[in-house]
């Protein structure tokens, strides 16, 4: 995580994503899936194939593509399909789109009730005996059973989480770098997946986006880095207040 | 060249010239900002590095000079408040914390029998211009004990002029042993964690005895916490000096 100023001079805490080795590997069709659109699997990043047998590595083979640690779908529009195989690169997404953030949560292991749902637990002294951190009562007396769900202690984290409504500042074309407004779940080179945004008041944000995604080898010839419009650039003087 | 005795005079050897190399004088002694040393940690190293492209980006357009704790600066920013939208603070530099971009120092400085202290980011944009006024080191990295300290310690002068100072001179270290207020402070400084040296300590000797209780002294054998960084060092010194040739 990194900070950035805006040209109005405020500071935003901003995440590092890189997008390593993403290629599209198989095209599932709205019948076979049984979902309402058609899906695209993606892979990312590349691995040894030494560690799986040899029936998984079917769709990358099929792809013509090196075996990837993850693989996740995306809910695609019949006219946003892009063919197997294809690579993706960060300049998929532009500065000013917003973007939601999916990724597994630090797994903090078998926690008690305090840490994992924020109970308040019982005071340290005034005669409380071996009872400090537990969570007290768990259901009524008319109830006479306890419900499904009851918040007990139990593993925390490690489950996927989504960061919804993230704006994106600046991309790096050259080394596929996304740089996303606050914070991300995850640890530290984590695996993450990146969509835009289904929030409704972002619904119009995307002005121009390439369309289905970034081709390497077409004409378009991008700069080394990309800027949102707000953003404060380093080769600029200092900000003053007119 | 005759003698006032026959002997012939005796032989002095011609002496030897000394060759002053300039550049290997001044490379021993080049200053590497300590926010670029990447702390120890499982980032990937490419982050530091685009981080690193970024500071020398802003070194470029504005010029942020050497400096250590102890130094005397004057420190102007943009407030849009201010009536003519800028503003001027002097202070003793007491901490330099932070990595890459964040990068932070604290000004003290004490105006109207009023403590003020000040944390700056040395990338942010508002930051218009830092000048160094007075340029000494102190015997320790972090002069938090000032504000326990008499005030007279943190008093700088708000409308002083900048020392003016040579470039191949060392930077003088003070060593002022500085009095403190009467007990209680914010942090007992007497103990040995905080490897004060600054300080003119008058507390009786039992108390400095009983403040040793809390020494640790196999912490500077503790081999995991070594962090060699002089290769780490060497690289980013030759990238900075190549970046800001260009």
């Amino acid at each position: 995580m990194m900070p950035i100023w805006t040209k109005s001079g405020e500071k935003r805490a901003v995440t590092l994503l890189k997008v390593q080795d993403c290629h599209v590997l198989r095209y599932v069709s709205k019948e076979e899936s049984g979902g309402k659109t058609a899906k695209l699997l993606v892979g990312g990043k590349n691995v040894s194939p030494f560690s799986k047998r040899e029936s998984a590595h079917e769709i990358f083979r099929e792809a013509g593509v090196p075996r990837k640690q993850k693989v996740t779908t995306f809910n695609v529009t019949d006219d946003a399909l892009i063919k197997p195989g294809t690579p993706l690169y960060a300049a998929h997404f532009r500065p000013g789109q917003f973007v939601d953030v999916t990724a597994k949560t630090i797994g903090k292991g078998f926690q008690g009730v305090m840490k994992r749902w924020g109970f308040k637990g019982q005071p340290a002294s005034h005669g409380q005996t071996k009872t400090h951190r537990r969570p007290g009562a768990i259901s009524t007396n008319k109830a006479a059973k306890v419900y499904r769900g009851k918040k007990m202690p139990g593993k925390m984290g490690n489950i996927y989480r989504t960061s919804f409504g993230l704006k994106v500042w600046r991309i790096n074309t050259k080394h596929d770098i996304i740089y996303v407004n606050g914070s991300v779940p995850g640890h530290t080179n984590c695996l993450v997946k990146v969509r835009d945004s289904k929030l409704p008041t972002y619904k119009d944000c995307n002005k121009n986006p390439p369309f289905p995604t970034f081709f390497a080898d077409g004409d378009e010839e991008l700069p080394e880095d990309l800027f949102d419009e707000e953003i404060f650039q380093f080769t600029d003087p200092s900000v003053t207040f007119a | 060249r005759g003698s006032s005795d026959g002997k012939p005079p005796k032989f002095r050897p011609p002496p030897k010239p000394v060759i002053i190399d300039r550049k290997t004088q001044k490379e021993e002694r080049r200053f590497l900002s300590p926010e670029f040393i990447p702390p120890r940690g499982r980032t990937d190293p490419l982050k530091y590095y685009i981080e690193r492209k970024d500071m020398i980006q802003r070194r470029k357009v504005f010029n942020i000079p050497e400096f250590y704790v102890g130094h005397i600066l004057a420190v102007t920013t943009a407030d849009p408040y201010a009536s003519d939208k800028s503003n001027r603070f002097v202070g003793i530099c007491i901490q330099r914390g932070g990595n890459g971009l964040g990068a932070t120092f604290v000004l003290r400085n004490v105006i109207e029998d009023q403590g003020v202290e000040i944390c700056y980011e040395l990338y942010s944009p508002r930051i218009q211009a830092i000048e160094v006024l007075k340029l000494e080191k102190r015997l320790d990295d972090n002069l938090m004990y000032l504000r326990d300290a008499l005030p007279e310690y943190s008093t700088f002068d708000v409308n002083m002029k900048p020392v003016s100072r040579m470039e191949h001179e060392e930077i003088p270290v003070n060593t002022l042993q500085v009095r403190m207020k009467p007990k209680p402070w914010s942090k007992r400084w007497e103990r040995p964690k905080y490897n004060i040296k600054g300080i003119k300590f008058e507390l009786p000797e039992h108390k400095m005895k009983a403040a040793q209780k809390w020494s640790q002294p196999w912490l500077e054998f503790d081999m995991l916490r070594e962090y060699d960084t002089s290769k780490i060092e060497e690289k980013i010194r030759k990238e900075l000096s190549e970046e800001l040739e260009k």
